[in-house]
């Protein structure tokens, strides 16, 4: 209807809305006028009358041209939107005509968008995201630079430069800290800090609830303050306001909470769940030997960071002078909080997001190569419609829809891949990720990768369409729609594509292949203890509690007393640090008769352990004896070394009888006798590039365990280990009920959450490389087939002229990976340069490993043959008489 | 009698009624009205055409150039299969209106 009227209008005029509205109004005055003559109204004054019949001439005009342009506008949006959905449904209609290719393109689509935005979001949540804090750009931390280390500050280096550097509006130290939290409810372990009064001034925080600390409060006896993290108020003390003024037992000690921080200052799971006045001492104000301070400081106003950096190595040179005992190696640096928080993680995201842009790059790649293909596969159709008379532009347009109802079919899965992947990732990821939580799919990143998608398919069938819609119907209608002729521009285009496609996919596969080989080399590493059927728990002894060491040590031999007894466990005992837990302790040694020159040092981790460590762990003693309950204090001081300290002190010589000392003054050391030699065992990370020299203490004679007091429970059992973690609570409780076990977990999952790290970046990469190779495997598939396609007649008439199956064979299949060798040649040199980012988290295998390399180029290229093979195969089978029959 | 002036909204379901005898241009739309109602209703010519417009819009009735009786291009209206319904609606709830004004003048 709307088109009989369109044409019958355009026929009678080709008038505007306003000239039909003046030519309707004329219309009926003119007649209305001879209307009235008719009816014997004086004729010269009839127009008069007609006119005041009708009224205001002007407004009825304004109003009905008005109403004409809203409805014309109206109109032509109508007709466009009719348009789009006539060509919307036959693209449809099109791709469920060709559902391979439909599913293919949008299940390509899909992977790459969905896998970019992913990513991308979790990058913006972690690392692009300006922290929550007010100026964040003036926080700083403060280091001390220990030969080239970044290093706590001492308390009285702190001082110094909190009165010394004008660039700092203010300054604060913190040490982390572990606190018992006894009271309502089972006991627990709460990771926390102990800060300096100015703390939250420097991040500018104010608290959610209640207040921060005073000048005042942050003094030795006046420090039983506690300012709550959002989290651990709301876990602990269910969201109740009325806790503040109250007072929580921490270490054994009341504290009255007079905060709550708001949840925005939690930034990672391992923060800070409570905080506690720093309260130095004190004659900590001239320690300048004792470095255990971690300092931030807020710049003033326009102060820069160059102003506070030349102001901070002013005054580490006048603390070389003052001290030159510690400080005469100390540098100081500063470094913006952001990047410190970031350290570690910002490059990993990084190469993830490259990895991932190699997806979405293939994934066009992909999409473009098979929309050429289908378009110069639909050229003949294309030239019969354009013959029976549909216009170019038309065809294009249409054309056109049907990558546009690709892309976002594409995007709409890929949308949800993304939301999946976000929560995958957020699920599988290592502890202590900063800002996780927070991860959302990003609407820009979103955007961005539906945006390159939809470039991608709308240009790679913006070339085939223009090309078919060409009116050179003759040609393709006689040829049938099959043109003759490899080599072709076009082709050049699509091999280039090809390359493209594998070389990046052998970029990914480079990198994900040198990441499990660093998983394996971590799997393999030889522990030097045997982690399978042994249970862990932690423990913690305030000195509030346990004022006294020996009241602690006692303890803790009396709860592995206990465990011993449960049935199952073979046998027990306690470490004070847990091997592969990540910490370490360690003290400079002393070797009787071989003193150290000058400025040189030997430094071992420390560990006290109850009799039975070894033989628990199943840690190898190679010489000598293990502790025995006759190791107390007062009897003469034993230790056992390992093999790594063992030859750093004795080399080529016997350990056993020798003495060293970790404590005492330099010209008078306190000996002790090493009554064994045990296996190395990785002490501190999995990743550790070798063992570290270690020494063993009884935990009875240690010198070094002091204050707060922590260890570990080992036990040895005949079954599950997990299945005793109830009955180590309860072994724990009978000696001390305050007591918290904390951190229950079997050796085997201390294990593998030191090496969550590397298998995070594994998996992830990994993935992202199967994805890639997938995807470069459909694409050479697809480009072959459609090579085999074209070339049907050319092929029937080589095998008519007497060509073997296997020669048509080898000349398609050689014609495939012609372009994918080009490809495969690229991708190793890309390779080469990009695995080199990946330097720091490679374990046990350099960044150009020729096994990886080559396993991967053998997968890569088998993966090529197999695509390219299928479609060969279908040639090689042409029947001559089909493939020349007009 | 009196001419009555014109209830707002009731020239829409005059000009429907008219327009369902057949296409109409608006002179005639107009001469009709005033036939119908015998100059009853005052009605000023020009409010016609608005009226008309608006209804094309929404879609009651649609507008072609045609020739008049005269040999004169003139702009023809008709209804629609929507302005057919509109006016039946229209109709009824006048008839509706007029009885229950109807009742209450008559017990009054």
């Amino acid at each position: 209807m709307a088109s009989w009227r369109r044409s019958f209008r355009l026929h009678l005029r080709g008038g505007t809305v306003e000239q039909d509205v003046d030519d309707e109004i004329a219309f009926h005055i003119e007649t209305r006028t001879r209307d009235l003559i008719e009816e014997g109204f004086p004729p010269h004054l009839a127009r008069e009358e007609a006119l005041r019949l009708f009224g205001q001439v002007e407004g009825v005009r304004r109003t009905c041209r008005e109403i004409g342009v809203r409805r014309e506008r109206g109109r032509r949006w109508t007709e466009v939107f009719s348009e789009l959905r006539q060509d919307a449904v036959f693209a449809f209609r099109q791709l469920r005509e060709a559902p391979a290719f439909a599913l293919i393109a949008i299940f390509t689509l899909a992977l790459g968008i969905g896998a970019t935005t992913a990513i991308f979001s979790l990058l913006n949540a972690v690392v692009l995201q300006p922290l929550p804090f007010p100026e964040p750009e003036r926080i700083v931390y403060l280091w001390s630079v220990d030969r080239g280390q970044d290093r706590s500050t001492s308390p009285g280096n702190f001082f110094e430069f909190k009165n010394g550097v004008p660039s700092f509006e203010r300054l604060a130290a913190s040490v982390k800290a572990s606190f018992n939290l006894t009271g309502d409810g089972a006991p627990e372990r709460i990771d926390g800090s102990r800060v300096s009064a100015e703390y939250f001034e420097v991040l500018g925080v104010q608290p959610a609830l209640g207040r921060g600390f005073t000048a005042a409060e942050d003094a030795p006896g006046r420090e039983r303050v506690v300012v709550l993290s959002d989290g651990l108020w709301r876990e602990r003390f269910g969201g109740d306001p009325k806790i503040l003024n109250q007072a929580i037992r921490l270490n054994g000690l009341p504290h009255t909470v007079i905060g709550v921080m708001p949840a925005f200052v939690t930034l990672s799971s391992s923060d800070s769940r409570l905080w506690v006045p720093l309260a130095l001492p004190p004659e900590d104000a001239t320690n300048y030997g004792n470095s255990y301070l971690r300092v931030i400081g807020r710049l003033g106003p326009g102060a820069s960071r160059t102003a506070a950096q030349a102001e901070v190595g002013r005054i580490a040179k006048r603390l070389k002078e003052l001290d030159p005992r510690s400080n005469v190696d100390k540098e100081a640096r500063i470094e913006p909080f952001l990047d410190r928080l970031l350290s570690g993680y910002r490059r990993r995201l990084l190469i993830l997001l490259g990895a991932v842009a190699c997806v979405l790059l293939i994934a066009c790649v992909n999409v473009a190569n098979l929309l050429l293909a289908r378009g110069a596969a639909r050229g003949r159709e294309i030239a019969i419609r354009a013959a029976l008379g549909a216009g170019r532009r038309r065809i294009v347009r249409q054309l056109l829809t049907e990558s546009l109802v690709l892309s976002l079919a594409g995007s709409a899965a890929g949308a949800g891949l993304a939301w999946l992947g976000l929560r995958g990732l957020v699920a599988i990821s290592p502890g202590g990720v900063p800002r996780l939580g927070q991860a959302g799919i990003d609407g820009t990143a979103l955007a961005c990768a539906l945006g390159l998608g939809l470039v991608a398919s709308l240009l790679s069938g913006l070339v085939p369409a223009l090309r078919t819609a060409r009116p050179d119907l003759q040609s393709t209608l006689k040829e049938g729609g099959r043109s003759i002729g490899a080599g072709s521009p076009r082709d050049r285009v699509r091999s280039g594509l090809l390359v493209a496609e594998v070389a990046l996919s052998l970029v990914l596969l480079a990198g994900a292949g040198l990441l499990i080989r660093s998983a394996l080399a971590l799997q393999n590493v030889e522990l030097g203890f045997e982690p399978a059927g042994v249970l862990t728990a932690q423990l913690s002894l305030p000195e509030a509690d346990y004022p006294e060491t020996e009241r602690a040590v006692a303890a803790v031999q009396r709860v592995v007393g206990e465990v011993a007894r449960i049935p199952g466990v073979e046998s027990a005992a306690a470490v004070s640090i847990l091997p592969l837990s990540g910490s370490d302790t360690s003290s400079r040694l002393d070797i009787e008769g071989n003193p150290l020159p000058p400025g040189q040092e030997l430094h071992g981790s420390t560990r006290e352990v109850t009799p039975g460590y070894f033989h628990t762990m199943r840690i190898p003693l190679l010489r000598g004896r293990d502790f025995t309950a006759a190791d107390r204090k007062g009897a003469p001081k034993v230790a056992v070394v390992n093999q790594a300290l063992a030859r750093l002190a004795w080399p080529g010589g016997d350990a056993l009888g020798k003495r060293l000392a970790y404590t005492g003054e330099d010209d008078k050391p306190d000996w002790i006798e090493v009554v064994g030699v045990a296996g190395d065992v990785r002490l501190g990370h999995l990743e550790d590039e070798e063992v570290r020299p270690g020494f063993y203490l009884p935990m009875d004679q240690s010198d070094l365990l002091r204050g707060d007091i922590s260890a570990a429970v080992v036990a040895r059992t005949a079954g599950d280990p997990a299945a005793l973690a109830p009955a180590v609570r309860r072994a724990v409780t009978t000696v001390d009920p305050r007591l918290p076990v904390f951190e229950v977990a079997t050796m085997e999952e201390v294990r593998a959450a030191s090496a969550a790290t590397a298998r995070f970046n594994m998996l992830m990469l990994t993935a992202l490389g199967v994805i890639g190779l997938l995807l470069a495997a459909v694409g050479i598939y697809g480009v072959i087939a459609w090579f085999v396609s074209q070339r049907t007649q050319e092929i029937g008439l080589r095998m008519a002229l007497g060509a073997t199956q296997g020669r048509v064979l080898a000349m398609v299949t050689w014609q495939a990976m012609r372009p994918v060798l080009v490809g495969l040649a690229v991708g190793v040199l890309g390779a080469l340069a990009a695995t080199r980012l990946l330097g720091g988290l490679l374990f046990g295998v350099t960044a150009t490993d020729p096994l990886t390399f080559a396993g991967v180029l053998a997968v890569l290229a088998a993966a090529a043959l197999l695509a390219s093979w299928v479609p060969a195969r279908r040639a090689s089978r042409v029947e001559p008489s089909r493939a020349l029959a007009p | 009698m009196a001419k009555m002036d014109l209830l707002q909204g009731t020239l829409d379901v005059l000009i429907l009624k008219t327009l369902s005898w057949g296409p109409l241009h608006g002179y005639a739309v107009v001469r009709w009205i005033s036939q119908q109602t015998e100059d009853a209703l005052r009605i000023e010519e020009g409010a016609l055409y608005p009226a008309l417009h608006r209804m094309e819009e929404r879609g009651w009735i649609e507008a072609e150039w045609g020739v008049s009786e005269n040999n004169r291009r003139a702009k023809f209206y008709r209804l629609t299969d929507l302005g057919r319904r509109q006016l039946n609606a229209e109709s009824e709830s006048w008839q509706r209106y007029a009885q229950a004004v109807g009742r209450v003048l008559q017990t009054a």
